[in-house]
């Protein structure tokens, strides 16, 4: 129990976990930068709210002719709306983790990512097959959706399925949701991101909010929360004797194990907050919501496995766990920032991956839940900002003297 | 304390039905000698359970369903290149891959004679059937 060997072994597999979670998160934003590019030829926000209303665009649709203060007024009311559904829909969902209904959550976890697949995948693959003029018939095209939706609901449904497919399908679902937030009017989306930012912070931090309620819930009943988290792959330490599994509800059993370190995991456990999305209502009505919940993200960081190994050799998953929500709304600040210009682009993303960065490391500070959304969102919000106002001029004109390309 | 780790740590009345069929790659799976059925390696599922899950994947792929058959061979991978090992899963994981190959080699040349052929092998039928205007006539593309 070397406190040294400890922090070495950490650093040393702190990089690879790192890697685990920016990857999945760097694809799914590279992903929705690509359709947007592609997909999206015209640029007013006018034709896009027309053909785009959700429960975001209740309060107010956004239209070219308004002027900038009822354009702000109108998003603030949006977000507003959109800010109190989530609550609203989070707090049922604590409400129903209380009551023991987790069969019921799960059955809505997998009826929602095949509504995301089937419906949104279908309509984005749609899209791509007309802009391409694809030769594909439908015949075809019917049963690649079907099967591409159905095992992605078995990759969500199932506990224990290939980790690369789940991986894999979640960033999907995060692509298909990022994309179609970021057809909503354009002060409406940047308005909802700051607003999200604030309602994460408030609904982890403060002791009344949904999703510390429900972190603390899922602890005391060490039980894993029914939402879409996307899991990093658990780092395998070459350097111990044994191997990790991973183990899914096998921590008390390792308690048991050793009556010395039985204090040890409560205090090792290091909860993280993510966002995890859920979806309710039909397409049909040209309606969609979608409901936020910020989940912690239970970390049993490299301290207490290495403990368990040198104890009993039974190590728990130390498996970084991030909330699709977060992928999503990442991906649509960037999905925004590439509707104006490839340059705000690479602003936004390197705001982005520092924000996740710096929430991670306040994460080992603090060692308690912590929203992952407000940095990284404020972060990006700042950066498109100074990057479309200051940045743009100067590299255009830069670049039209011929000084720096 | 690596017994507890192995995959037999349940099982441990049992004799072993699982001898390691190719010693050459031992050193280069894994530490402890074994092999695992699932292509997570130790952090997937232990020899019992993949056998329940490779006959209902295959089971469930007759649903129109070879994507998930090819899943199931690429979930169950270790159980197809060692040969000796695991031999229910096996015959499960070959069947679906068997199944797999079959669909998709139907499916293929329908959509290759298709797309390659066009109106001059179809006629009129070639518009009605293809993809963009279906998605036309159904108003589903109208959304960029």
């Amino acid at each position: 129990m070397d406190r040294n060997q400890r922090h070495r072994s950490i650093l040393d597999s702190l990089g690879e976990e790192l890697i685990g979670i920016l990857t999945p998160v760097s694809i799914c934003m590279f992903t929705v930068v690509l359709l947007v590019c592609l997909l999206n030829s015209d640029p007013s926000s006018s034709s896009s709210s027309a053909s785009f209303s959700s429960i975001a665009t209740a309060a107010y649709a956004e239209s070219d002719s308004d002027s900038s203060w009822d354009k702000l007024a109108g998003a603030f009311l949006n977000s507003l709306v959109f800010v109190a559904a989530i609550t609203v829909a989070t707090f049922v969902l604590v409400l129903l983790f209380y009551l023991r209904c987790v069969k019921f959550l799960k059955f809505y976890m997998g009826f929602s990512a095949f509504v995301v697949l089937a419906n949104l995948g279908g309509e984005i693959l749609v899209l791509l097959i007309d802009r391409f003029r694809f030769p594909i018939d439908s015949v075809t095209f019917l049963i690649l959706l079907f099967n591409f939706s159905v095992v992605g609901v078995f990759a969500v449904f199932v506990s224990k399925f290939s980790i690369l497919i789940t991986q894999g399908y979640l960033v999907v679902i995060g692509v298909l949701v990022a994309f179609f937030f970021t057809m909503l009017p354009e002060w409406t989306t940047w308005t909802l991101l700051v607003a999200l930012a604030i309602y994460d912070i408030a609904a982890v931090l403060l002791p009344v909010g949904p999703l510390r309620l429900l972190v603390e819930m899922a602890i005391s009943r060490d039980e894993d929360i029914p939402a879409l988290v996307y899991e990093a792959r658990p780092v395998l330490r070459n350097d111990s004797v044994s191997v990790q599994r991973r183990v899914w509800r096998e921590r008390n059993s390792s308690q048991n194990h050793s009556s010395d370190i039985e204090n040890a995991p409560r205090e090792d456990e290091v909860v993280r907050v993510v966002r995890v999305e859920t979806e309710s209502e039909e397409e049909d009505f040209g309606l969609s919501e979608r409901s936020e919940i910020s989940m912690p993200l239970i970390d049993r960081s490299g301290e207490s496995s290495e403990t368990f190994l040198e104890g009993i050799g039974l190590g728990s998953s130390g498996a970084i766990k991030l909330g699709l929500g977060d992928f999503i709304f990442y991906s649509v600040l960037v999905g925004r920032a590439a509707m104006y210009d490839l340059m705000t682009v690479y602003a936004c993303y390197l705001a982005i991956i520092a924000g996740l960065g710096v929430t991670l490391m306040l994460l080992s500070v603090y060692q308690k839940a912590l929203p992952a959304l407000p940095v990284s969102i404020m972060l990006g919000v700042v950066f498109y900002f100074l990057a479309r106002l200051l940045l743009e001029v100067f590299v255009v004109q830069c670049s039209s003297n011929l000084v720096m390309f | 304390m690596e017994a507890n780790l192995s995959p037999n740590r349940d099982r441990s009345s049992n004799p072993n039905p699982n001898p390691n069929p190719n010693p050459n790659s031992m050193s280069s799976i894994i530490s402890s000698g074994q092999v695992w059925p699932t292509i997570d390696g130790p952090l997937g599922l232990t020899e019992e359970t993949s056998v329940d899950y490779a006959r209902r994947f295959y089971k469930f792929g007759f649903a129109l369903l070879p994507w998930l058959w090819a899943v199931n061979c690429f979930y169950f991978w270790p159980v197809l290149r060692h040969s000796r090992g695991f031999p229910q899963t096996r015959k499960y994981v070959v069947r679906s891959a068997i199944g797999f190959s079959v669909f998709t080699a139907l499916l293929s040349a329908w959509a290759l004679t298709f797309s390659i052929g066009g109106e001059e092998l179809f006629g009129p039928v070639w518009d009605k059937l293809v993809m963009y205007n279906v998605a036309d006539r159904l108003g589903l593309s109208g959304l960029a």
